[in-house]
């Protein structure tokens, strides 16, 4: 069965904070900033919000955020599970409510002091009191604690099994980081990056050194999503959710799924490409640009991959001639992506992609933008949408 | 209240207030290059005052300048304080406390001041007198005195460079860890281990006791790792285990290098490991340079105490 | 010849914060630092020495403290700047396999004298705090 979301829901407003290292705020202040921003940007007003989704990771409380910007009364709020593989599927939820009539205008929001508060590269050591602890339990006592050293384990095997070399990873960590040059609300803002850097930088795990791994911020990041008749009488062009989908497939773990035959590969990122084009009724030939979630560089061939732009193992090929960069086949991660403009666990992706198909990235690729796909984070349960102009 | 045991320690320690440690003493060296370029690239300092001297030539001052920290390197004595240091006051003092039962020692604030900055070429003389000792406290390491010593530096010309004031807290240590303070504890710390829970718990039991087990499904025979409570074939609850033989064959690796957490011995290899009963098993690999692990190495596994509180299946090259 | 900025007394305010620095605390820094301030106390280049007062390995001695507390605010702010004063209270060891954090806020300035004080605070990433006071340092009036 094909779900029948289709143009039922419609992005009209984005809003990033300020990205910093150290914000000097609260998480919550942060939050309200971000959806403040995308209620401006849409043109409404804090009381035409009725619904909210978020990560599970989120410490800003729904009715926290709603008392604090004077929203009022919330119909719908749902949370996405399983770190940035919540991205898209905040947008999922968003979608599913407005297509049911749950709600009409559900605000899509994601706020973390990653870098002043607590870090994800310090790994999960401490008392970790949540329901996985056990999982986390098979790795700690041997030192793998950290989402970088997780992903090298799963890296090694995939380079292994497919001969792609570290020339492809550094062709997204370029690509990206020449993007992220060019935005000023990025990180890396201003700054030149070669190979000799990225070659001398410091291992992290290996193959991992630091210029494959993604920034660690504070900021927040919202959308606005609305039914297309409301979108209509909005102040900006509406951006349509033509697909949207999530999945955890077979022997699925977070971020650790060692125990499948093969697990150099990501299913569940294949089972959800496969719907959101079903339900778009379009083709990996219709995109025309994408973000798609950098948390590490490897992970984003893997993706290219799963939704199909090469097979399996054919990324390094696909990436080389610079299929990212702003003239090639699909430009990616315009905003410089998680590499280099900001880690909010995807959500500002979510705003570029909109940003590519109302045509206003910093980096707006000269070609028209019918199509954008944005996907959420892989080795654990994820997801993607593909974004269009609205009818 | 004054206990005669406190009389008796008060009475000897305050005589010693004012007492000299180091009569005035020129460094051995005068300040030089070379001991700055030392320390400054340890320290990671490239700051072009210490050692840049086309750049200092043009600056404000003119010329190199010593790093200000360096104030109290000067005058140090030299490598035979690793066979013991001759008795002077401070030594004395600390016998004292030591005798009285004040084993405990923490230096707990030091302050330097610098009055004028001093040049390569100039000679630095050191003073050091015991400048005061604090009445009795109740600290979290338990009872005792600070004493603390004033260090005067001054040049060659006599021209006073700065001073140093040391606080040092002589204590009888506390036979009760609990009521140590947080900044004070001084574990070894060991391996993050394992929340033990329903599922897990006998898996690390057996593992303390010497032997590493796969969960099996009593009703079809599965094996499954990590355990679980149901089996995924056949949903039956009923499960036994099997113990692993521990050979093994490396699907994929990792060496660990940054964050370094204490506790853990670098380098540190993580790998997957594809046990011969089937089942996959996360491990380090031990025993080879971390450069000679590979996809496809055949390994075995030892269960070996890692530190004090830790037991695990440690894989060698086979 | 390579160009350094100092901060001017007009460019400081208080409540700036300074740039954080992360340090990996490793068997060289506490060896070769306790070398370079001629610390030859074993507790600093011997394990043995370091476990018989009951730490687990070799630990970072004062002056190597101090040496990266002034790097950290002259890095800050830059080579004109005299350094007036290190006051530091001492707290956990620092231990290799460890990573200190340096951070630090100006909380005074006068701005005739150009003395500038900086809170420093030096955390490490297992005992938390090793290190935590105050470096005050003078300002030229234009670079
Ligand atoms: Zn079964």
């Amino acid at each position: 069965m094909i779900a029948n979301v289709k143009d039922k829901a419609v992005i009209v407003g984005i809003g990033n904070t300020t990205f910093s290292k150290d914000s000097g705020v609260s998480e919550l202040s942060l939050a309200v900033q971000a959806v403040k921003a995308a209620i401006d940007d849409a043109g409404l007003k804090p009381s035409d919000i009725d619904g909210m989704a978020t990560f599970t990771m989120d410490n800003n409380d729904e009715i926290e955020v709603a008392r604090a910007l004077g929203v009022g009364e919330l119909t719908f709020y749902g949370r996405s599970h399983y770190g940035g593989g919540a991205a898209t599927s905040c947008l999922h939820q968003a979608t599913m409510a407005i297509a049911t009539g749950m709600a009409e205008t559900v605000v899509v929001y994601r706020a973390l002091n990653g870098r002043s508060g607590h870090r994800f590269s310090g790994g999960v050591a401490g008392d970790i009191t949540t329901a996985d602890a056990i999982h986390w339990g098979w790795y700690m006592p041997y030192g793998l604690l950290t989402p970088a050293s997780w992903v090298a384990m799963f890296t090694q095997r995939w380079m292994h099994n497919t001969g792609v070399s570290k020339d492809a990873l550094f062709e997204v960590a370029h690509s990206t980081r020449v993007y992220g040059a060019n935005n000023p609300a990025a990180f890396f803002y201003g700054r030149n990056f070669d190979r000799a850097e990225y070659d001398a930088a410091r291992m992290i795990a290996d193959p991992l050194q630091l210029f494959d791994c993604c920034q660690e911020s504070d900021g927040g990041s919202a959308v606005i999503v609305t039914t297309p008749e409301r979108a209509r009488d909005l102040k900006q062009p509406g951006v349509s959710v033509l697909g949207v989908a999530q999945c955890a497939a077979d022997n699925q773990e977070q971020m650790t799924s060692f125990y499948r035959e093969e697990f150099a590969g990501i299913p569940e990122m294949e089972t959800a490409a496969k719907n959101v084009y079903a339900m778009s009724g379009l083709s990996v030939d219709d995109i025309d640009a994408a973000v798609i979630y950098d948390a590490f560089s490897p992970i984003v061939l893997w993706q290219l991959e799963a939704w199909g732009f090469c097979g399996y193992g054919e990324s390094g090929d696909f990436v080389k001639d610079g299929a990212l960069r702003t003239d090639g086949r699909l430009p990616t991660n315009t905003h410089g992506g998680q590499l280099s403009e900001a880690y909010i666990h995807g959500v500002n992706g979510i705003v570029e992609a909109t940003r590519l198909v109302r045509g206003t990235s910093v980096n707006q690729p000269a070609k028209t933008v019918n199509h954008a796909l944005v996907t959420s984070g892989v080795g654990i349960p994820t997801g993607g949408a593909i974004l269009g102009k609205m009818d | 209240m004054t206990t005669d045991e406190q009389k008796a320690i008060e009475s000897e320690i305050y005589a010693f207030i004012g007492q000299e440690v180091y009569p005035p003493t020129p460094a051995a060296d005068d300040i030089n290059e070379a001991m700055i370029r030392q320390w400054a690239e340890i320290m990671g300092d490239n700051n072009p005052a210490y050692l840049d001297k086309d750049w200092a030539a043009k600056s404000i001052r003119g010329t190199t300048i010593s790093p200000p920290a360096m104030m109290y390197v000067w005058g140090q004595e030299g490598f035979q304080v690793t066979k013991g240091r001759a008795l002077n006051a401070m030594s004395n003092l600390v016998s004292v406390f030591d005798k009285h039962g004040y084993t405990g020692v923490l230096g707990t604030n030091v302050k330097q001041e610098y009055f004028k900055e001093v040049n390569p070429g100039d000679n630095v003389t050191i003073e050091m007198i015991i400048d005061n000792i604090s009445e009795r406290k109740t600290t979290g390491r338990g009872t005792g005195y600070f004493f603390e010593t004033l260090s005067t530096f001054t040049d060659q010309r006599g021209e006073k460079v700065g001073t140093q004031r040391f606080k040092v807290l002589k204590f009888i240590p506390q036979e009760q860890p609990s009521a140590v303070a947080t900044e004070d504890k001084l574990d070894v710390p060991t391996r993050i281990a394992s929340p033990r829970g329903h599922d897990n718990k006998w898996w690390w039991e057996a593992c303390d006791d010497g032997k590493v087990l796969i969960q099996r499904c009593k009703s079809c025979q599965t094996l499954r790792h990590p355990p679980r409570p149901m089996c995924g074939e056949c949903q039956s609850m009923e499960w036994d285990s099997i113990e692993s033989t521990l050979d093994g064959e490396i699907l994929s690796h990792t060496e660990i290098h940054h964050p370094k957490i204490p506790g853990y011995q670098y380098p540190l290899v993580c790998a997957v490991i594809k046990l011969a009963e089937g089942t996959n098993f996360v491990a380090n690999i031990i025993g080879c340079s971390p450069s000679e692990v590979h996809i496809g190495m055949k390994v075995k596994g030892v269960l070996e105490q890692v530190d004090e509180k830790t037991m695990l299946p440690q894989f060698y090259p086979a | 010849m390579k160009e350094y900025k100092t901060l001017t007394r007009a460019e400081v305010a208080v409540g700036d914060k300074l740039p954080n620095a992360d340090i990996d605390i490793t068997t060289g820094l506490v060896v070769c630092g306790a070398l370079a301030t001629r610390d030859f106390e074993p507790v600093h280049h011997s394990k043995a020495a370091a476990q018989a007062v009951g730490l687990p390995d070799v630990f970072m001695n004062i002056l190597t403290s101090q040496g990266l507390m002034t790097r950290f605010a002259t890095d800050w702010s830059g080579p004109d700047a005299v350094v007036k004063s290190v006051d530091l209270r001492l707290g956990a060891p620092n231990i290799p396999g460890m990573l200190m954090t340096v951070s630090g806020e100006v909380t005074a300035l006068d701005k005739d004298s150009g003395l500038v004080d900086l809170a420093v605070t030096g955390e490490n990433n297992i005992w938390g705090m090793h290190m935590q006071g105050t470096v005050q340092l003078t300002l030229p009036k234009e670079s």
